[in-house]
């Protein structure tokens, strides 16, 4: 059976979809802070090669850089209660959001530790002459100019990670991917479905671009 | 007050200092002089602990750190005795020029912001900024990138000021300008080390001229003694070509 394109079933659907925009944008923001202390954290412990820390920094990336999202949810919601009591009352949505974070702060803390690594060093050895402690330095000079260079990466894992709440759907969160799928089944417009939550996602990610714009523009003013 | 004991450097097999000694006094104007790669920078880097010395001590303003066991914090305070003006400007590129010399007032001695700003701003002033006080580096030429440099360094409170051939990454039409606020702090009997190839300044300004080749010092005396009497024959001959230029 072939059906024709039911442009009027999208416009009613959308205002349905969007109701459940706040919790795939709540996970999106949640995850996203999370990610950033986290990565922040870990590309210090790596930059300045803090004992022990530092190789477990590195394998913590390598493990959720080497692995898909996808299992690292699984893992997450489906097996880790298994073993440890203290995951079994975790709700999907929590779980989404630690395991998002996990994920995105992995690539996220290797962006920062090249945006360290790529300020001059000259600025660095400027601190120390005046007497300031790396510390000092880092917090002052150094990371206010790394954040500069790894806004726009950050800002892409931002878009990244707003799309990837879509997967917490498999863990049953009810966030607008879900819901799409529901009403595409009762419906059977599959088609239609899809792509209404496709232009949703579309157009959050192109106003958080329009953000990106400006972030980038006020932090270019010194340069 | 400022005293360098057997002071060595080695990069890798590679020795650029060898058992330096040399003292400078409160309100003493050094220049030191020679050939390119005799370790002059260095040893003004590892004053400032910016190279971190393979054996000897260096003790500026009461605070004595020994190469062989020296730690974070000794270090730290030692730096704090002294001030770094590099060939390169390294100005803090995300910062003014007045937070830019506020900086280490700010971080390092807890100056109240206010207070600190007002400070700055007095200096830039006395080294001919007044209008450029809320300038980024960026926006700044290479002369007026030093003179911050030179302001920033003034603030931070040292009792010495080490100069890293301050004008040779220069246009020549803006080495004037830097010459002469170091000429006023000269003046001021503010204590500087100097490293340069401008020889005319080291004549005119220098107390005391130090002659390096191949990590040893060779010779030292006033500028007269040094550039119209030097007692050795590598001396006379790096004076003999320098002052041809």
């Amino acid at each position: 059976m072939q059906s024709s394109f039911d442009l009027q079933y999208i416009i009613e659907l959308m205002p349905i979809l969007l109701k459940y925009l706040g919790v795939t944008m709540e996970m999106a923001l949640w995850g996203f802070l999370f990610a950033l202390m986290l990565s922040l954290s870990l590309a210090l412990i790596r930059v300045f090669k803090v004992p022990v820390a530092h190789h477990l920094a590195a394998l913590f990336i390598s493990f959720f850089r080497g692995t898909p999202l996808l299992v690292q949810l699984f893992i997450l919601y489906y097996g880790l209660p298994q073993f440890m009591p203290i995951f079994i009352g975790m709700d999907a949505f929590t779980a989404a959001i630690i395991g998002l974070s996990l994920h995105f702060s992995a690539y996220m803390a290797e962006s920062i530790r090249a945006a360290i690594l790529g300020i001059d060093k000259s600025q660095m050895e400027a601190c120390l002459s005046l007497g300031m402690t790396r510390l000092q330095a880092m917090k002052r000079i150094i990371l206010p100019q790394a954040s500069r260079v790894a806004t726009p990466s950050l800002m892409n894992y931002f878009i990244d990670m707003i799309k990837s709440t879509s997967l917490a759907f498999t863990l049953g969160v009810a966030e607008i991917m879900a819901k799409a799928q529901m009403e595409a089944s009762s419906s059977f417009k599959f088609f239609e479905s899809f792509l209404a939550v496709a232009v949703i996602y579309w157009v959050v990610v192109l106003f958080f671009t329009r953000i990106q714009h400006l972030l980038e523009k006020r932090l270019n003013k010194a340069y | 007050m400022i005293k360098v004991t057997k002071l060595s450097k080695s990069f890798d097999d590679l020795a650029v200092l060898k058992e330096i000694d040399f003292q400078v006094n409160k309100g003493e104007i050094v220049v030191i002089i020679g050939p390119s790669g005799t370790g002059k920078s260095t040893l003004l880097r590892c004053l400032n602990y910016l190279e971190t010395p393979t054996s000897g001590i260096v003790e500026i303003g009461g605070i004595a750190v020994d190469a062989q066991k020296h730690n974070n914090k000794q270090v730290t305070q030692l730096r704090q005795q002294s001030s770094f003006v590099f060939q390169n400007y390294s100005l803090f590129a995300n910062k003014t020029a007045i937070e830019n010399v506020a900086e280490s007032l700010i971080t390092v001695w807890k100056t109240p912001r206010n207070e600190a700003k007002q400070t700055a701003k007095a200096i830039l002033i006395k080294v001919g900024l007044e209008d450029k006080l809320n300038f980024y580096p960026s926006q700044l030429s290479g002369g007026q990138q030093q003179r911050v440099g030179i302001a920033r360094a003034m603030a931070a409170k040292g009792e010495v000021i080490l100069f890293d051939e301050p004008t040779s990454a220069l246009d020549p039409e803006w080495v004037e300008e830097v010459l002469a606020v170091m000429q006023q702090l000269a003046e001021e009997k503010q204590t500087m080390i100097v490293v340069t190839h401008e020889m005319q300044f080291a004549r005119e300004v220098a107390d005391r001229v130090i002659f390096m080749e191949g990590g040893y010092i060779v010779e030292q005396g006033s500028p007269e003694q040094i550039f119209e009497n030097p007692q050795q024959a590598r001396t006379q001959a790096f004076v003999k070509r320098a002052l041809k230029r």
